[in-house]
């Protein structure tokens, strides 16, 4: 079962007018699996969790749900359900009767509509409010009685579109943690949208950044993290330092990179890129040093010397930014420690330091 | 309420002004039924109570008739007019071409109602000519009286003329409901039958409800087009105003105008105080849901 393909679509695009929402999608989630998609806003995440719904019809490409073609299917035919941002619970019925109307629907016969939906209410920590109506709950809560109205249907894939972007940062945290763990206990396949980068870290098993409407890379959270392949991945996120510049020689897996002021190598990752062609490499803020000029570095290490520019506290970390010779801003982040460091001059010259291993190169 | 530095007596007076302005609206039909309750009817010198005149407003055959043909009018106005009314309110949310689908359906309002009334009467005498004539080539007779003047023709007149109140009635309750959970019911399984009248239906049915009464109230209004496309003196308004026009009103009439009065007001008082509790409602939710979401 596991092995299952829930979800497969190919070649998916969707147009409004001139306006290209999403265009020649490739994408494949596993059975089981919690999928996050993850992008900017306008990138498209919406019309492609809109399109695996059926609330609107592909202008081309295919829709495979566990292998069935759906594409021409309208949401009621289709093996998903799915919860929405906020504001679709029916005002006019109470939380059991919500939960329930899907229930009811299929007819089932009253007394098992009953259970099924007292149990839901105990999975989703509402037990003692299933007389309430909506306008009585608070977000978190209104948000649990629209998974408990899905999850009680037990479809095979459910649909979450920014299911906690209308929550305060802290309930959102908790709700993230709940949720993951509310899909390890049903073990049906969740595909959720969201913009926020801790939210999808948080819950994803995978995951596919979509910007522009394209899909620009799936993986891992921790391989979209430490290993991006594209540039757009790799800025996008976390805090990440991004330097262009031209190949300059390829040699046994390593690749020479000038930019302008200075050189880099950095390990090809498996991409052949042909000398001249325009790369990025990148490094994560939290990786680079900042050193006093002079200072001697590891062999592995790689330096940049730079003009310090200045210190930004943020509670948990804090980012020092320094200027390289061409202009850009280099940032370095650290744990904030509590400690007093000796502090560096602005404007006062720097090594930057990071280790070569970590760099990543980005054709695209 | 106001806030609460605001005088106590200004919001009363305030109150007070909008009674009073009512009342004097409402005089004449006060006097109405007043003159109703006299057994020496209008104008008379000495009052004396009677329910006599309620009593006769059902041996009076031409009344009670015209009451039964306006009812019969209304009956079919609000059976056609009310659902088109609600799927052009759904066009209207649905469509990108707003401004174009507003003007088509509110045009009617801009047609005076003699105006409106004649062009059609000239419509159907052309089209029972033209009917008159091809029946006359084909040399059949079955269908040439299909658009004679009678409850047709008048219906057409009252169909247009109530459909754009009707529209803006049902669109302004429909404007508040939130299309995502039509979206919803469908992932749930519902079919877009089952989600508008589970879901939909419930949360727009007192605008609904008002254009049904809207219906009824126009069409019991409506002299012009009716007079002018039913032809015969035979509905409600078209008795009384020509009884007006010639011998003066029967103290049946009177009777019965205030019998029209109490329904109208009745209906017209529960749909204003169902509405204001169905929007003091919503404004609750709206509030609840405006309130910031907090942990827990
Ligand atoms: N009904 C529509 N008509 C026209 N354009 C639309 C429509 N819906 C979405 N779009 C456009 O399609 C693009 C993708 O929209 P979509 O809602 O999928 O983005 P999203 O990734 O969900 O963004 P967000 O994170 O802001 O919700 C956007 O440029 C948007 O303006
Ligand atoms: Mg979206």
């Amino acid at each position: 079962m596991s092995q299952d393909i829930a979800v497969q679509v190919t070649d998916l695009s969707k147009n409004y007018g001139p306006v290209q929402a999403l265009r020649g999608v490739d994408l494949s989630i596993a059975a089981g699996e919690y999928f996050v998609l993850l992008g900017p806003s306008g990138g498209g995440k919406t019309t492609l969790l809109r399109l695996l719904g059926g609330f609107i019809r592909p202008s081309a490409g295919r829709i495979l749900l566990h292998g069935i073609d759906v594409s021409e299917q309208p949401p009621n035919h289709r093996p998903t359900s799915m919860v929405f941002q906020s504001f679709a619970l029916f005002p006019h019925m109470n939380v059991a009767q919500n939960i329930g109307y899907g229930l009811r629907l299929r007819k089932l016969p009253k007394v098992e509509i009953d259970e099924r939906v007292a149990a839901m209410l105990d999975l989703v920590g509402l037990g003692d409010l299933a007389d309430r109506m909506p306008h009585a709950l608070s977000g978190g809560q209104q948000q649990r009685v629209q998974l408990g109205r899905s999850l009680v249907l037990e479809t095979d894939i459910l649909l979450l579109d920014e299911p906690l972007a209308a929550l305060d940062a802290k309930l959102r945290k908790d709700m993230c943690l709940e949720l993951k763990h509310l899909q390890e206990q049903v073990g049906i396949t969740f595909v959720h949208v969201t913009h926020n980068q801790e939210e999808a870290m948080t819950v994803a098993d995978n995951m596919a950044i979509i910007a522009d409407g394209e899909l620009v890379e799936t993986g891992t959270a921790r391989d979209l993290y430490e290993n991006p392949r594209r540039r757009f991945t790799a800025d996008f996120i976390g805090e990440t330092n991004i330097f262009d510049g031209t190949v300059t020689g390829v040699n046994n897996g390593e690749v020479a990179v000038d930019l302008g002021f200075a050189a880099l190598t950095v390990d090809d990752n498996g991409q052949c890129p042909n000398v001249g062609t325009e790369v990025s490499v990148s490094i994560r803020s939290e990786l680079v040093q900042i050193l006093r000029s002079g200072i001697a570095v590891a062999a592995d290490q790689q330096t940049l010397t730079a003009n310090y520019g200045e210190a930004v506290y943020l509670g948990l970390a804090t980012s020092h930014v320094a200027a390289l010779p061409n202009g850009q801003a280099v940032v370095a982040r650290h744990v904030s420690t509590g400690l007093a460091l000796d502090v560096i001059a602005p404007g006062s010259s720097v090594e930057l330091a990071w280790p070569r291993s970590m760099m990543r190169l980005h054709l695209s | 309420m106001g806030d609460d530095y605001s005088s106590v007596w200004s919001y009363r007076l305030k109150w007070l002004y909008t009674l009073l302005v009512v009342f004097t609206l409402m005089l004449p039909v006060f006097y109405v039924i007043y003159v109703s309750f006299n057994q020496n009817g209008f104008g008379a010198a000495e009052y004396v109570f009677t329910f006599e005149w309620y009593g006769e407003i059902f041996s009076d055959l031409l009344l009670l008739g015209a009451l039964g043909n306006t009812f019969i009018l209304a009956g079919i106005t609000l059976a056609v007019a009310v659902p088109m009314g609600l799927i052009a309110a759904k066009f209207y949310k649905a469509t990108e071409a707003k401004l174009l689908t507003v003007s088509l359906l509110l045009s009617p309002l801009f047609v005076p109602a003699d105006i409106l009334g004649s062009a059609l009467l000239v419509f159907f005498k052309n089209l029972n000519i033209a009917c008159a004539t091809i029946g006359e080539w084909l040399g059949v007779s079955w269908f040439d009286t299909w658009f004679e003047l009678g409850y047709f023709s008048a219906l057409v007149g009252l169909i247009i003329y109530t459909l754009p109140y009707i529209f803006v009635v049902i669109l302004i309750t429909m404007g508040r409901y939130n299309e995502q959970q039509t979206e919803a019911a469908r992932s749930c399984g519902a079919t877009a039958w089952q989600a508008f009248v589970q879901v939909e239906f419930p949360q727009i049915r007192a605008g609904v409800f008002s254009a049904c009464a809207f219906a009824v109230i126009l069409t019991f209004n409506e002299y012009t087009r009716t007079s002018l496309l039913k032809g015969g003196y035979d509905t409600i308004t078209s008795v009384l105003i020509s009884q007006m026009l010639n011998e003066g009103m029967s103290e049946q009439s009177y009777a019965m105008s205030s019998l029209i009065s109490f329904i109208a007001i009745a209906l017209i008082g529960s749909i204003i105080l169902y509405t204001l509790v169905q929007s003091e409602r919503l404004e609750r939710e709206a509030r609840a849901k405006a309130e910031p979401v907090m942990s827990g």
